[in-house]
């Protein structure tokens, strides 16, 4: 394999690349070709990639820096590879969580509650849950699309099982990545990319465009007017608004060009006042209508949320969402599954502690050093406790934490995340893993093939976020008939 | 177009033909004074500052000639100092990087980033000039480098008038700045006083300063084409107002507009293009020999008034649309 892989370990962990016995076979193509590469060859690629990223000024902002230094999200130039067999479990996993979300949601605010009222999800925890905006009650959304656009974190555990970690339905962003990693890997590792009959990921532009029209209220007429609202130049995400606005060839706008009247939304233009009937917002359900959330919110657009519920404006994401993103609601997603589609759910989550519990509760206490505790309302893998890699006083710490405020905690067990080789230097070495597909809900749920895998740059580390030294791989999903079969598909089917 | 989009194009016009044009007009104060046998420095400083309505923001103290020059060059907390304007316009320009060209917005960014890289204090006491010489030459090169790779729509268009409304402002206050200082001097009839061959020593100060004034209007060359060596300041008081074909007089520049206008209004006459029609025409149909009399500056103040209520009807017809009920709604698709 050359002197990339000299002294590559497994230690222990699921490997994307390999098993015991060597390659796994959907791999073989690609090392193939990166044997062939010299390490000033793989130096000239990178050279590429980075002129590339930079020259499409492909970045994100590090808050606290005085100038909002501007980095690139790095890429890597082993792309992560999942075959046909897997992906087809990831997608109709992926599309049957976000369709019972979709459900459970439109039924929570705009319904019968019918999974509150018969007790599959607590009352007392929907209420209390810091995403729940009881100012979203009777806003219907058509086709029950509350989650447009969601970006579902799946993990691989020790056997290579794909579980689902956090759903993010409010504003999971990403997705440029995801394009933008595919428009370089084409023109860094060109031949490889040929030779693997990989599912393309270019239409996602018209396809959230699609989705956005089909949701537009039934005022709206036959060719409806939607936007991308963002918060401003100065928001981390900027770039991703800009160039989704520009995918789909609709107005980026900011809270300050759009003006209600009447329950009516337009468009401040230069000709007048135009009337807008979707606007897909990145901007957080507090900051988006100061009537009735923040008032001191300068992003949002007074009137919005009665716009949305006299019928004459869709927002999507749908106000409200954030409740189910609530770590300990996601506990109950499985239910969820089970309760409105009648199915049982095809992708598992991992095993969750509910703290509020006494007897879970007491379990966890006991073993507080060996699980990870998370706090509900955050993601993005802020303010969590990682038992095996924390000092006894953290542990403490959370340990009283959670005494004080059960429901705003769980627990998990800690999942032995997947590694894949990344280059690191001038050889590979083992680095952990996720994976983010993003699902489009509009008149159906659609999956774009692959999403963003994220990687955990630092030896060791399971924290995979970009904020916290994260970086990033092209994902290729594998056309079904395509030259590797993966005969280990069977065991993850198995599992599943 | 989105009316803030458009809104922040006319600004970035804005604040860079106001970089630009205060480079002049400290270019020019400092030439005076270093002519100037009489070195009335702090009083022309105060008069420059008068002219641009900074004299508030400078504070009472006394007028230093380096921390007057500072001020208006480096200064960041004026929001009218050199500095300043090109950080706003950078910041406009930013804004709108998806309809402008990336040339224009490197030439833009590339001032900005000199700007703040370079030890501009040590610059403004060696060399003043070379360095205000190099300001007024990148912002000629945005303008150049955006008239040469912008198509000619409504995005220039707006930045356009922008520009040509600020430089109409700025030639006023150009001239002002002149007049105002060489009053205590002149008396009421400037023309006598030059023309005559009396109180020599006045004329010629009174020569430097009217050369200086066309010069930094880049007008000196043009002036001498039309008049020869003859420096009389009611000729060149409408040469800079009136000449329509000197790119830097107010006329040019509310022609400039105007043109801009009625395109960007589809030819239909609304407030802004009457209003600008007004201006233009109580300039043009106005004898300039008596302006001295009735009183040059109070006149100058009248046509940036008027400039200014162009630019407030600009700003209703194209960046203040209010709803006032649903019947505004433009038909969609």
């Amino acid at each position: 394999m050359g002197d990339l892989f000299s002294d590559y370990e497994l230690d222990g962990f699921f490997d994307e690349v390999f098993e015991a016995t060597g390659v796994r076979p959907h791999y073989r193509g690609v090392l193939e070709r990166l044997r062939y590469l010299s390490s000033d060859d793989l130096e000239r690629r990178e050279a590429i990639r980075d002129g590339i990223f930079r020259s499409a000024g492909i970045t994100f902002t590090v808050y606290g820096d005085d100038d909002g230094i501007e980095r690139t999200f790095p890429m890597d130039l082993l792309p992560r590879l999942i075959p046909a067999n897997e992906w087809d479990i990831i997608e109709r996993g992926v599309v049957q969580r976000v369709t019972a979300l979709n459900r459970f949601l439109e039924d929570l605010y705009a319904g019968e509650q019918a999974a509150v009222h018969d007790g599959v999800v607590p009352r007392w925890l929907v209420h209390t849950a810091e995403g729940f905006r009881r100012e979203a009650f009777g806003i219907a959304v058509p086709h029950a699309a509350r989650c447009l656009v969601s970006g579902v974190d799946l993990v691989r555990d020790h056997r290579g099982t794909y579980c689902v970690l956090e759903d993010n339905l409010r504003n999971p962003s990403g997705i440029s990545y995801v394009l933008e990693n595919r428009a370089a890997m084409t023109r860094v590792l060109p031949v490889a990319f040929a030779e693997q009959r990989v599912r393309p990921v270019d239409h996602y532009g018209p396809m959230l465009l699609r989705a956005l029209r089909s949701v537009a209220p039934p005022s709206a007429g036959e060719n409806p007017l939607a936007v991308v609202l963002t918060p401003g130049v100065y928001n981390s995400a900027y770039f991703e608004h800009a160039f989704l606005a520009r995918q789909m060839g609709i107005q980026l706008v900011e809270g300050r060009d759009l003006v209600v009247d009447e329950h009516v939304v337009y468009m401040r233009t230069t000709k007048g006042l135009e009337r807008v009937d979707v606007i897909y917002r990145r901007i957080d359900d507090d900051f988006l209508d100061p009537v009735v959330f923040r008032p001191d919110s300068a992003l949002g657009v007074p009137g919005l949320l009665s716009a949305a519920r006299a019928g004459n404006v869709t927002i999507a994401n749908a106000v409200g969402n954030g409740v189910a993103d609530d770590k300990a609601l996601y506990a109950y997603v499985p239910d969820m599954i089970r309760f409105y589609l009648g199915e049982e759910p095809i992708l598992p989550n991992v095993q969750t502690y509910l703290l509020w519990d006494d007897e879970q509760r007491a379990a966890v206490l006991d073993r507080l050093g060996e699980l990870v505790v998370k706090p509900v309302a955050e993601s993005g893998g802020y303010g969590m406790l990682i038992g095996p890699h924390a000092s006894d006083e953290e542990v403490e710490t959370f340990r009283s934490r959670v005494t004080e405020d059960p429901r705003g905690y769980i627990a998990q067990e800690i999942v032995a995340l997947s590694r894949h080789p990344t280059l690191i230097g001038d050889r590979m070495e083992g680095r952990h893993i996720d994976l983010r597909p993003f699902a489009i809900s509009g008149e159906q749920v659609e999956v774009i093939p692959g999403g963003l895998t994220r990687v955990a740059l630092t030896r060791g580390s399971l924290v995979v976020n970009s904020s916290q030294g994260g970086g990033s791989k092209d994902t290729w999903v594998l056309q079904a008939e395509g030259p590797a079969k993966d005969p280990d598909a069977s065991t993850v089917e198995r599992e599943v | 177009m989105l009316a803030r989009l458009a809104e922040n194009l006319f600004w970035a016009g804005r604040y860079v033909e106001r970089a630009e044009d205060t480079a002049r007009m400290v270019d020019v104060t400092y030439h005076t004074l270093l002519e100037s046998p009489q070195g009335r420095g702090s009083q022309s400083w105060e008069q420059l500052l008068e002219v641009l309505h900074l004299q508030e923001l400078y504070g009472d103290g006394p007028i230093e000639p380096e921390r007057a020059v500072e001020f208006l060059v480096i200064d960041r907390d004026n929001p009218g100092s050199i500095a300043a304007c090109i950080t706003r316009a950078r910041e406009n320009v930013r804004s709108v990087r998806e309809l402008v060209s990336s040339e224009l917005w490197e030439s833009i960014n590339d001032l900005h980033l000199t700007l703040r890289s370079r030890d501009m204090r040590q610059e403004l006491l060696d060399q003043p000039f070379q360095l205000l010489r190099w300001i007024r030459r990148d912002c000629m090169t945005i303008y150049g480098v955006a008239s040469e790779t912008m198509p000619r729509d409504d995005v220039w268009r707006f930045m356009a008038l922008g520009r040509l409304l600020e430089r109409a402002e700025m030639t006023c206050r150009l001239i002002d700045v002149r007049y105002g200082q060489l009053e205590p001097v002149l008396g009421a009839s400037p023309r006598a006083a030059v023309g005559g061959e009396a109180a020599m020593g006045a004329g010629r100060t009174d020569f430097h300063h009217w050369t200086s004034v066309l010069k930094s209007a880049s007008a000196l060359e043009a002036y001498r084409r039309r008049y020869r060596s003859s420096m009389d300041p009611a000729d060149v008081v409408e040469f800079l107002l009136l000449e329509p074909d000197l790119p830097r007089s107010v006329v040019f520049c509310l022609a400039g507009a105007m043109h801009q206008l009625e395109a960007l209004s589809g030819g239909a006459p609304s407030p802004a293009t009457r209003r600008l029609g007004r201006a233009t025409s109580s300039l043009q149909y106005r004898d300039v020999t008596d302006l001295f009399d009735v009183g040059l500056h109070e006149f100058l103040d009248g046509v940036q008034d008027q400039v200014g209520e162009v630019a407030d009807a600009v700003a209703a017809e194209f960046f203040r649309h209010q709803p006032t009920g649903a019947m505004h709604a433009i038909a969609t698709g």
